[in-house]
């Protein structure tokens, strides 16, 4: 039993005939593993998640077979119910952190609402905890900081007190939406070994959200790699890496400098990602895609089960004859 | 092992998003259009402006005109009304309509020509104090404090007092009265910009001062200035009125919606639409104007928040 | 090849004030820094946010007067250069900047804004300034019509290419690129870092490039400058760099970067802290407290920027990683 099941959601800004942000998604976390979900702007990554901890207000339409987390039916959670949940077993950690933490707010206040609300402690029970999070957040001279202010910490530091208060409610599953685009490489180095840790350490599952395939590459498991609201590949590391099935995962393989070195030119797909009104009939990839056939451009490939992977492709790359 | 990408021949034409949007303008229409007290706004100025604009043709009388023998004609739904004034007469005889009307010329006039007396010093001002902050800019800021510590009305009493009462002088007076606001918004607004990255490349562009100012920045800083004038459009009519109500502003026979408030005062009790007619079209075209700049507001500044 | 670019010790210092009592501190944000650019070359300026990279592009393009130091553009002295000498420096320098949202007017037509450096400073006709953009924008990939639209209804990479069209109307000697792909996506970088090396090829432009993205850097660079806390580290051939970094820290950044397919033989560097408080760096090396080779000598002695083989290092230990 999945600690999170995702089957089918469907996500759209607008009446039901709008078109979908995040469409026909299928996703499953187990506890203790660590999947990241890769994609570029457009593709829909950040809305999946959103759609889970309930972030998405009118006139965002969620729909799904099935949304459940831990055997709870997100879907049909009443507010306060999912304010239970949220917070405490599922918990976030964003991009920014400087605008993630509260500007008016000291550092340790904001630790302590997490404990307050979720975890009931108070006073100094709370303080002490809000210590001890710190301290495991490797934040140097945690006692001074607890009383300090967002602004007067930096990317960072802010980033690991993000961190402390998502912890703090002893999450299941913890999710990261780009929490090293904004840091210096040396910081984003210590970040991410400092989420590997704490997830080992806490059998937390990991979900994270990015578009950097290499952090992927040295941090998960498991990797589904999203076009245009569309799942296209969902794979093992290093294999996807090593034999990627869907020409999208090849070329952003393709793009990155490393894969080009001594050459000229960067390989780059033409074209870019379709938008809200030019959405093609058949495969979302086919006006851009090297390998196009004509089927291609008339019918959606499902998401079908490959040597290593499942594959959202009529023609898969590389793969063994069956 | 990877199979190597193949170059593509001719690239697929990229589906080119630019083309699927719509001008500045109808974007901007759009926006405005979903406030609906907005356009309702919008629809009474329209009327106004219409009104001011044929007054001649469009008012039933001559606004000058007294009719001795329909002193304090009641409006056609009371007792003791004719289709002949439709809103009645005052108390010399003349037709309340027609003088609505000829006064929306005033009205707008004052509005209008205030507005732009002020706008312009104001953003000559604001611009200065903006890209000047060491020197010019404190001494400007200093200025419009004080100017803003005086109340404003008594402010533009002083200055009609000074001045002598009349139309002009009217307009002098609001326009003083309503500098400071442009220069601040106008000051905030440059300095808020002076830091972006495009004002930064048009140095290195080499643009001068003259051209950095106003084709570079200003463009930038009209949102929050529209919207002022708009409002400020309201409370000139609303100025002039209460300077026309104590008689300094714009003086009698000349139908000026705030004058006619101020001669009917002794009528309240025996001719109530003496007094409350203009006091109603007074509370009409200042709420219209309102709702006007709330909607081009909000349809401004999304579009700002877009482009950045 | 002619060298278009001299930097010698440039510095810039910057007062600031600390209360009303306490008086000046000095930010060293520039401390020292010298090289030579030759046309149609590339030098990568590399480092974290502090170490004093976006100082050196306000310093190099004009915007800012270094506290002390020279900087020689194709020959011409900057400093104490005649009126009529400026004006040809301003168009000999131009940048890019990294936020392709905040570097376009949103209320000019980007044809406007791409005349716009014709206009002020050639005596072109309206109908010749129209034809030489034109040209420009098929050059980067834009269609004529576009010449009509606002920023606005452009994607990032899109408006990174009418950025970097601006930027060459000019045909300057010197482009200086401030991290100019960071916030694109990969396979949109990919296509702009591509467009990038085909103008250089065309206008035979010199480049400074600044980026704290390694792999972005190893693709485009010549030469490399790694920068900290305002001072340089170490500069050598992209090459030497990357095969056989010396200096500790410009170890501890390239074993940071993650990468796809991570050489197991290469060490894992561990760097701990953050950077120093430039209002008080630490003394001799700045980069000893979080060095793990330092020693007394490197927190007395500040080293200096001495030549070791192929390039230029701060390192009193530089000889021994060879």
């Amino acid at each position: 039993m999945s600690l999170l099941q995702i089957n089918n959601l469907n996500v759209r800004f607008g009446d039901a005939h709008a078109v979908p942000v995040v469409d026909g998604l299928d996703l499953a976390v187990d506890a203790g593993e660590i999947l990241a979900i890769v994609g570029e702007s457009g593709s829909g990554k950040s809305v999946t998640m959103m759609a889970l901890m309930g972030l998405i207000d009118a006139p965002g339409r969620i729909t799904a077979d099935a949304l459940t987390f831990d055997g709870t039916d997100m879907l049909k959670l009443s507010g306060r119910q999912r304010r239970k949940v949220v917070g405490k077993d599922i918990a976030m950690v964003f991009q920014d952190p400087m605008t993630a933490l509260n500007p008016s707010y000291t550092v340790g206040y904001q630790i302590e609402e997490v404990l307050r609300q979720h975890l009931g402690l108070k006073g100094k029970a709370a303080r002490q905890r809000a210590l001890e999070l710190l301290k495991k957040v490797e934040i140097p001279a945690a006692e001074s900081r607890l009383d300090a202010y967002p602004h007067q910490l930096s990317g960072g530091m802010s980033q690991r007190v993000a961190i402390a208060m998502a912890i703090a409610g002893e999450p299941k599953l913890l999710i990261a939406d780009e929490p090293t685009t904004a840091l210096d490489v040396t910081i984003q180095a210590q970040i991410m070994e400092l989420l590997v840790n704490l997830q080992k350490e806490r059998n937390m599952a990991l979900i994270l959200i990015t578009h950097d395939l290499a952090v992927v590459a040295e941090t998960a498991k498991r990797v589904c790699v999203m076009y245009a609201g569309q799942a296209v590949e969902v794979g093992q590391v290093p294999e996807l890496f090593d034999v990627p099935a869907h020409p999208y995962s090849e070329a952003l393989l393709a793009a990155i400098p490393e894969h080009s070195i001594g050459a000229e030119r960067l390989a780059t797909l033409p074209g870019i990602v379709p938008g809200r009104y030019d959405r093609p009939d058949g495969c979302l990839l086919s006006p851009r895609c090297p390998y196009v056939q004509d089927n291609c451009r008339r019918q959606r490939p499902p998401l079908d089960p490959q040597a290593h992977s499942l594959v959202r492709c009529f023609y898969p790359l590389n793969q063994e004859v069956a | 092992m990877t199979s190597p990408i193949p170059k593509p021949v001719t690239p697929a034409s990229p589906v080119d998003q630019s083309l699927l949007y719509p001008s500045p303008y109808k974007e901007f229409w759009h926006a405005f259009a979903q406030n609906k007290g907005a356009v309702m706004g919008l629809a009474f100025m329209c009327l106004v402006v219409f009104c001011a604009l044929f007054a001649p043709w469009v008012a039933p009388h001559n606004p000058s005109e007294q009719y001795r023998d329909f002193l304090l004609t009641p409006p056609v739904w009371l007792e003791g009304g004719t289709w002949q004034f439709i809103l009645g007469t005052d108390e010399l005889g003349r037709d309340l309509l027609s003088r609505l009307i000829q006064g929306a010329r005033l009205s707008l006039l004052i509005g209008l020509s205030s507005v732009v007396m002020s706008l312009i010093p104001g953003i000559l001002l604001g611009l200065l104090a903006g890209f000047f902050p060491n020197f010019i800019g404190p001494s400007i800021m200093r200025l419009m404090d004080v100017m803003l510590a005086l109340p404003s009305l008594l402010l533009a009493v002083a200055i009609v007092a000074i001045l002598g009462p009349g139309l002009i002088n009217t307009v002098i007076a609001i326009a003083i009265v309503s500098l400071p606001s442009y220069v601040r918004l106008t000051r905030a607004a440059v300095m808020g910009e002076l830091n972006r990255d495009y004002v930064t490349a048009a140095r290195l562009a080499g643009a001068g001062l003259p051209r950095l100012m106003f084709v570079t920045v200003l463009p930038n800083c009209m949102a929050p200035l529209i919207v002022q004038a708009t409002l400020s459009f309201s409370s000139a009519i609303l100025d002039a009125a209460a300077l026309g109500f104590l008689g300094l502003g714009v003086q009698p026979p000349t139908p000026e919606w705030g004058t006619m408030l101020a001669s009917a005062r002794d009528y309240i009790e025996r001719a109530w639409w003496v007094v409350s007619l203009p006091g109603l079209t007074i509370l009409l075209s200042v709420l219209a104007i309102n709702l006007m700049g709330d909607g081009l507001r909000d349809a401004l500044d999304p579009k700002l928040k877009n482009a950045a | 090849m002619a060298v278009v670019l001299t930097a010698r010790e440039l510095t810039r210092h910057y007062e600031v004030s600390r209360g009303l009592f306490k008086g000046h501190a000095l930010v060293r944000a520039l401390n020292g820094v010298s090289f030579e650019l030759e046309a149609g070359k590339t030098l990568a300026v590399v480092g974290e946010s502090g170490c004093g990279k976006s100082t050196l592009a306000r310093a190099l393009t004009l915007i800012e007067e270094p506290s002390s130091g020279s900087l020689q553009i194709d020959g011409t002295e900057v400093k104490g250069a005649s009126k009529s000498e400026r004006k040809q420096l301003r168009r000999d320098v131009q940048m890019v900047f990294q936020s392709p949202y905040a570097s376009l007017n949103p209320r000019q037509k980007i044809g406007d804004q791409l005349a716009e450096p014709l206009l002020i400073n050639t005596s072109l006709s309206k109908a010749e300034r129209r034809e030489k953009v034109q040209k420009m924008m098929e050059q980067v990939g834009l269609r004529p019509e576009h010449y009509q639209r606002y920023p606005h209804m452009f994607s990032g990479g899109q408006r990174q290419r009418i950025a970097l069209a601006r930027a060459m109307m000019l045909q300057p000697k010197v482009l200086v690129a401030d991290e100019p792909t960071s916030a694109l996506d990969v396979s949109i970088q990919a296509q702009v870092l591509n467009l990038f090396m085909d103008l250089q090829k065309e206008f035979n432009t010199a480049y400074v490039f600044i980026s704290h993205n390694l792999a972005v850097v190893r693709h485009v660079a010549d030469q490399v400058l790694v920068m900290y806390l305002g001072r340089p580290a170490e500069m050598g051939p992209k090459a030497d760099i990357y095969e056989k970094p010396l200096h500790p820290y410009t170890q501890a950044l390239l074993s940071a970067t993650p990468a796809i397919h991570p050489d197991p033989l290469k060490p894992k560097i561990r760097i701990v802290g953050e950077l120093p408080n430039p209002l008080n760096p630490p003394d001799g090396c700045a980069f000893h407290k979080r060095c793990p080779y330092a020693t007394e000598r490197c927190g007395v002695e500040v080293p200096a920027f001495r030549q070791v083989g192929t390039r230029q290092v701060a390192c009193h230990y530089a000889e021994q990683f060879l």
